[in-house]
């Protein structure tokens, strides 16, 4: 009879239980949508709360910039701007809290300038790098590469270039990337080997294959470009549109751009896409 | 020297003894295994995340062991009345302070010291499961020397605890004094500089203030430097006159503390 009665009492609390945690979780659910990170504890709070664990804290924060971007990423929805605002003080807080903390300055460069066009602000963060990273060439180079690729100043390119250049492990192509700056505009190639350097060292997969989406990209509109090159040694005219080069037979049809933009033809001969190379918004 | 050296392992003894203790080994080793998984969620500076969370986690272990069980150690002698029957052998109240002391110093050391061993063994089984180029800051010496660092930041911990316990005899306010020791000593140097920086630009302090500042600096003790966890995650090692400096640093507040402790104690009278 007690025993009966126990159980009963369990089976009751047991089916409470599950319902609440249901509930509760299509709740949280919701709330984490809202807000996971639109909200950033200022460094000057979780700096000294963090006590002897500013390290953990840092990594605990990063953490949550890359399951939030990825989340983003795997539900091929938008970031606002507000909250890459907020991505942006999350980095800024991560090299506060550890400012030797080298996945936060590469996710600045991967992010906030590839994947946002921040440029400005991923400039500030890989600056800050260089003041306690002073022997790594990637921060030189990325800042290099945004002014040259995003903000066309190859006068402050070819300067983060030379730095980077005179650093260990700085592949010679970077010193020669600077020579000829001043000659030649940019070129598809260059991003494809910023690129394939960045990627050099990440183990995360969904980060990859969006980086290696971009790579395609680039690859295409730089093969589109070498046959633009070609009409013009024949026809001696730039094609008027990218079918030119199908109906003069150099190409079979107009490759697709993987951001569901389209590749275009500008005067001077030279491609890009509608899409910026930005996964399209909802 | 024998009866302290009597009365801290008999210290030691009693603390090993406590169940709290196997709990804070048990959640500290779970942490440990954990590891193995977090770690692998990053994805680039493997190393520096892994030696994060082993050192973090011995870390937070000696602080739970100090402020739950070492402070019950202390208290529970004159709560249950058990001091009387030490200090009714020939033992004085110095030794007595001493011996105490340096049994939680064992019971930390030794403790700690088993989960240093463990986390090696963690370390290896993620650095052999991984490329070594995630690994490439990584360094045992560092990694060995954050820990030397830690043991010495304990080494003045229990000696606060001590010196709150000579004070009171309620272990809750010993926890309550020596916790805000903690928690000031963690930030004391963000204050001061501050206060030397930050608040001169913005005009947002008084003369008083800065004074105050200035002098309470060296009362409490600046727990901060003791955490090189950062640096050794990041594979830079620190100067050997800087680590000797720290380490007199540990020895010297601690013995000041242990004598004003025994002084403190000396004149109590135990009801």
């Amino acid at each position: 009879m007690k025993a009966g009665k126990s159980l009963l009492v369990f089976i009751f609390l047991l089916g409470v239980f599950v319902f609440f945690s249901g509930s509760l979780e299509k709740k949280r659910e919701r709330l984490l949508m809202s807000n996971f990170v639109e909200y950033t504890i200022p460094s000057k709070l979780i700096v000294p709360a963090s006590l002897e664990f500013k390290g953990l804290s840092s990594d605990f924060l990063l953490f949550k910039f890359m399951t939030y971007i990825g989340g983003k990423v795997a539900q091929k929805s938008n970031i606002s701007d507000e909250q890459w605002t907020s991505l942006v003080s999350t980095l800024e807080t991560i090299t506060d809290l550890d400012p030797y903390f080298w996945d936060a300055y590469l996710f600045s460069e991967m992010f906030l300038a590839w994947g946002a066009g921040r440029i400005k602000e991923a400039n500030q963060l890989l600056l800050k790098g260089t003041r306690y990273l002073p022997e790594n060439y990637r921060l030189f180079y990325y800042l290099g590469f945004n002014y040259y690729y995003f903000l066309k100043d190859n006068k402050s390119a070819s300067r983060y270039f030379m730095e980077a250049a005179k650093l260990p492990g700085c592949s010679s192509y970077v010193a020669r990337l600077a020579a000829r700056l001043s000659v030649y505009s940019f070129q598809h190639r260059d991003g494809i080997v910023f690129l394939q350097d960045m990627l050099k060292n990440t183990k995360d997969k969904s980060v990859r294959d969006q980086f290696e989406m971009r790579i395609l990209t680039l690859e295409k509109m730089e093969f589109l470009e070498k046959k633009i090159d070609k009409y013009e040694r024949i026809y001696r005219t730039y094609p008027n549109s990218l079918n030119d080069l199908v109906v003069s037979g150099l190409i079979d049809k107009i490759p697709e751009d993987p951001y569901g933009g389209k590749f275009m033809i500008m005067q001077n001969g030279r491609v890009y896409t509608t899409s910026n190379m930005l996964t399209k918004t909802e | 020297m024998k009866r302290i050296q009597a009365l801290a392992i008999l210290t030691f003894k009693e603390g090993i003894r406590d169940r709290a203790l196997y709990g804070i080994t048990i959640m500290a080793v779970m942490m440990l295994l954990a590891t193995i998984l977090l770690t692998n969620l990053f994805g680039h500076e493997l190393g520096k995340v892994m030696v994060d969370l082993c050192l973090s986690t011995i870390a937070f272990a000696g602080l739970l062991l100090t402020f739950f069980v070492n402070i019950n150690l202390m208290a529970k002698d004159i709560d249950k009345r058990t001091v009387y029957s030490v200090l009714s052998k020939p033992f004085s109240r110095t030794e007595y302070i001493m011996g105490k002391y340096f049994g939680l110093i064992l019971l930390v050391f030794v403790s700690l010291f088993l989960l240093v061993v463990f986390s090696t063994g963690i370390i290896f089984i993620i650095k052999s499961a991984d490329a070594s180029l995630y690994f490439k800051d990584f360094s045992w010496i560092c990694y060995f020397q954050a820990f030397a660092f830690q043991l010495m930041m304990f080494v003045l911990l229990n000696a606060v605890i001590i010196f709150f316990s000579s004070i009171t005899s309620s272990s809750f306010l010993t926890l309550i004094f020596s916790l805000s020791v903690y928690v000031t000593g963690q930030s004391i140097e963000e204050v001061v500089s501050f206060f030397k920086k930050e608040a001169l630009v913005y005009n947002i302090t008084s003369p008083v203030n800065q004074f105050v500042v200035e002098y309470l600096q060296y009362v409490f003790p600046n727990l901060s430097a003791f955490d090189i966890k950062m640096f050794a995650s990041h594979g830079k090692l620190i100067s050997i006159s800087h680590t000797l400096s720290l380490f007199g640093y540990s020895i010297v507040y601690s013995a000041l503390l242990l004598f004003f402790a025994s002084l403190i104690f000396n004149k109590r009278e135990l009801k």
